[in-house]
């Protein structure tokens, strides 16, 4: 009995432990007190500053900036953690919730940076002189940082842009010509890309496509059209129809080469030609095939339709951090343009900053696109891209819109088709909103 | 004799371990999830208590119904050439004459221990529309002319699905049936064979009514994992209006894609309550059938 009674009290006493521990972790939302004193806008000496800074992030190109800064500051080591894929957001907002092993400072993508910086977890970059520190950045990617009061609560070193990439041999043969000017001339519209692509069919015995996916067109059109939420509402931008009726004529003529972004087949035909234009980022050209500095001036970047930027790196502070000097001056070194340069020349990322790009635009020349001046093309896009605010859904609704809309584009569906089942698809993800 | 049995209280000792573990990761979590299907949470505020709205969303939830429909199609599109592949290979592998059978039960088991996950990837690159291994070997044979979309169609989609869960999970109920096979005496057969029972009377008035206990732990494990699955099919994707969208892929997308997580609780609990109906009526048909 005697031996009963102490089993009983183990047990109760380490589940006991198990529930105080776990509620003992909820966090106070509502604070945002810190230990540390407030950073200042003022610049600080590198050599006094000093600790370790933890850094969550999704992407491994990370790491570059962190290696940078240590060069800058000698003191101070920034312990970067890369989580790929969906389990970075999760992971994050479960490291947010409990209050505990909570990077200082931490990066959120594009697509779901809106949901975060509405959270009470990150801080109001104001104090370190965020207004300041993207003054002169490109319109829109100062914006997606801002949270709906308009405070700035995360920046990015990028902006981004996309473009059309093509081997100029390839061009050359199908285009008739690799000059990057008259490319983008060439399909400056929607219209003028199907004509187009039935001409390269046409030509290559539907071998050979001039874009590799209809998809494409959701990503330019994505940010170019108005958000789908606005106003606690479901908001389809009436662009989208023409958008959709493009992207089915794109299918129908067979002027796409249906392969998705980033897919295999995607990553083939970007090498081997098979298909002329292909839409990326600049921060995709990892998939190029250079071994041996084989792909070398081969290829060459021209303007998509309307500009268009693909994902985005932004960055933020933990509002509890003990950190915050550190983490503050690694915010500030992100949005320098000494860093911004730095990166630029090293990697091909193209800058947030506007002067940068203004410093570099007639002499930045990359390895993979020659003499091209690459900046300029992407530039002029980028200027005029809409102005938009993150917020917490639309990104979640594009993606339903570019499953529902793609699969209506392979079945050669009506838009009022689409556009039904879209509906459908968002009331019941999201039955909040109206 | 012995009249009494032993009950010292030490024992209790030893299995607490797995309580104690079982409480804190197991009971814990279900106990939680069950409050957060009251509430409504997206993890970046407090939950705000909701009462039963979740669950009355549940009830009216068409797609939720349809993962429902697309799991047992896909899970009896797989159970069932699962186990008759499983089962024929396992009988002629438990022959003696048969020579290399160690080696085949390890081909066999092997896409078991492939992680659902790479063989949902291989499988999506083998049927790929436009690079697809598949659609190349076929147009090469001249048996299509043209790529076939695999998976812009339910059907299709649901077969290739049902095909990665069948290649993964034969081979392992192919070992317990060899396991099964191996336990009926020897002695049964040559009575049988004395009898002048040949080969095919004894497997069917035999051998399979020896394995009826094997079989009811094949299926009731086989309903219960059938129907949470959830990786393969996740690398595969929903399939044309979400025809492959299973039950798990729907509580997985609803919590960690829309960070809705006091639905995604509800759904969990839905997905709770069919697997314990659908366990139920196996347990029960199989006593039936005895």
């Amino acid at each position: 009995m005697k031996a009963q009674k102490w089993a009983s009290i183990l047990m109760t006493t380490v589940l006991a432990t198990g529930v105080l521990t776990a509620c003992g972790s909820k966090p106070n939302n509502n604070s945002t007190a810190t230990n540390s004193p407030a950073a200042s806008v003022a610049p600080v000496d590198p050599a006094k500053l000093s600790g370790t800074l933890s850094l969550w992030t999704f992407f491994d190109g990370t790491k570059g900036i962190a290696t940078a800064f240590e060069k800058k500051y000698p003191n101070v080591k920034v312990d970067v953690k890369v989580f790929p894929g969906d389990q970075y957001q999760i992971k994050l907002l479960s490291a947010l919730q409990s209050g505990k092993d909570v990077p200082d400072v931490l990066d959120l993508e594009r697509s779901y940076v809106g949901k975060f910086i509405e959270s009470p977890f990150l801080m109001d970059l104001a104090p370190i002189g965020a207004a300041d520190l993207v003054k002169n950045y490109i319109p829109y990617v100062s914006e997606l940082g801002k949270s709906s009061d308009g405070k700035i609560k995360a920046i990015s070193d990028q902006s981004s842009p996309g473009g059309f990439w093509y081997l100029k041999e390839n061009a050359k043969k199908y285009l008739g010509t690799d000059d990057s000017t008259q490319i983008s001339e060439m399909v400056n519209s929607y219209d003028k890309i199907v004509e187009l692509g039935k001409k390269v069919a046409k030509q290559s015995d539907g071998k050979v496509h001039l874009i590799a996916n209809a998809g494409d067109l959701f990503d330019i059109a994505s940010y170019n059209t108005q958000p789908f939420y606005l106003n606690g509402k479901l908001n389809i931008d009436p662009r989208w129809e023409k958008v959709y009726n493009s992207q089915k004529e794109i299918r129908t003529n067979n002027v796409d080469g249906k392969l998705p972004f980033m897919s295999a087949g995607w990553g083939n035909a970007l090498n081997d030609g098979s298909v002329v234009l292909v839409a990326m980022p600049a921060w995709a050209t990892f998939m190029i095939g250079n071994k041996d500095n084989k792909a070398v001036g081969k290829f060459g970047v021209a303007k998509t339709p309307e500009g268009f930027y693909n994902g985005g790196t932004f960055r933020a502070i933990y509002n509890k951090t003990a950190n915050k000097d550190i983490a503050a001056e690694f915010i500030k070194f992100s949005a320098s343009a000494e860093w911004q340069n730095a990166d630029l020349l090293a990697r091909g990322n193209m800058p947030a900053l506007q002067s940068v790009y203004d410093a570099n635009l007639d002499k930045y020349t990359a390895p993979l696109t020659g003499d091209q001046k690459v900046l300029q093309p992407y530039y002029a896009m980028m200027k005029s891209m809409p102005v938009i605010k993150s917020d917490k859904y639309s990104d979640s609704i594009l993606s339903l819109w570019r499953k529902t809309a793609g699969q209506g584009i392979t079945d050669n569906k009506s838009y009022a088709n689409v556009v039904a089942a879209f509906q459908k698809e968002v009331k019941a993800a999201f039955p909040e909103l109206q | 004799m012995i009249s009494k049995i032993n009950k010292s209280n030490y024992g209790y000792l030893f299995i607490a371990p797995f309580f104690i573990g079982f409480g804190i990761f197991g009971l814990i979590p279900i106990l939680y999830t069950f409050y957060l299907s009251f509430t409504k949470w997206d993890g970046f505020t407090d939950p705000v208590y909701v009462g039963l709205a979740n669950y009355s969303r549940l009830l009216h939830d068409t797609y939720f119904y349809q993962t429902i429909g697309n799991t047992l199609i896909i899970w009896v599109m797989s159970i069932v050439p699962q186990l008759i592949i499983a089962l024929i290979l396992a009988i002629i592998l438990n022959e003696k004459f048969i020579r290399g059978k160690h080696f085949f039960r390890a081909v066999y088991y092997f896409p078991h221990i492939i992680t659902p996950i790479t063989l949902g990837v291989m499988f999506s690159l083998m049927f790929d529309w436009q690079t697809g291994s598949v659609n190349k070997v076929l147009m090469d044979l001249g048996i299509v002319s043209e790529p076939v979309n695999w998976f812009s169609s339910p059907w299709w989609s649901r077969t290739i699905v049902s095909a990665v869960i069948c290649w993964q999970y034969f081979g392992f109920n192919l070992i317990v049936f060899i396991a099964g096979l191996q336990s009926i005496s020897d002695e049964v057969y040559e009575a049988a064979k004395m009898d002048g029972a040949n080969k095919w009377k004894s497997t069917l008035y035999i051998t399979l009514p020896m394995l009826r206990p094997v079989f009811l732990f094949t299926f009731i494990t086989s309903v219960i994992g059938g129907l949470q699955l959830f990786d393969a099919p996740l690398m595969l994707g929903d399939g044309p209006n979400n025809t492959t969208r299973t039950m798990v892929m729907y509580l997985y997308q609803t919590a960690f894609k829309n960070f809705d997580y006091s639905y995604g609780a509800t759904v969990a609990y839905g997905i709770f309550v069919v697997v314990m109906i659908l366990t139920a009526i196996t347990a029960k048909a199989s006593k039936l059938n005895e």
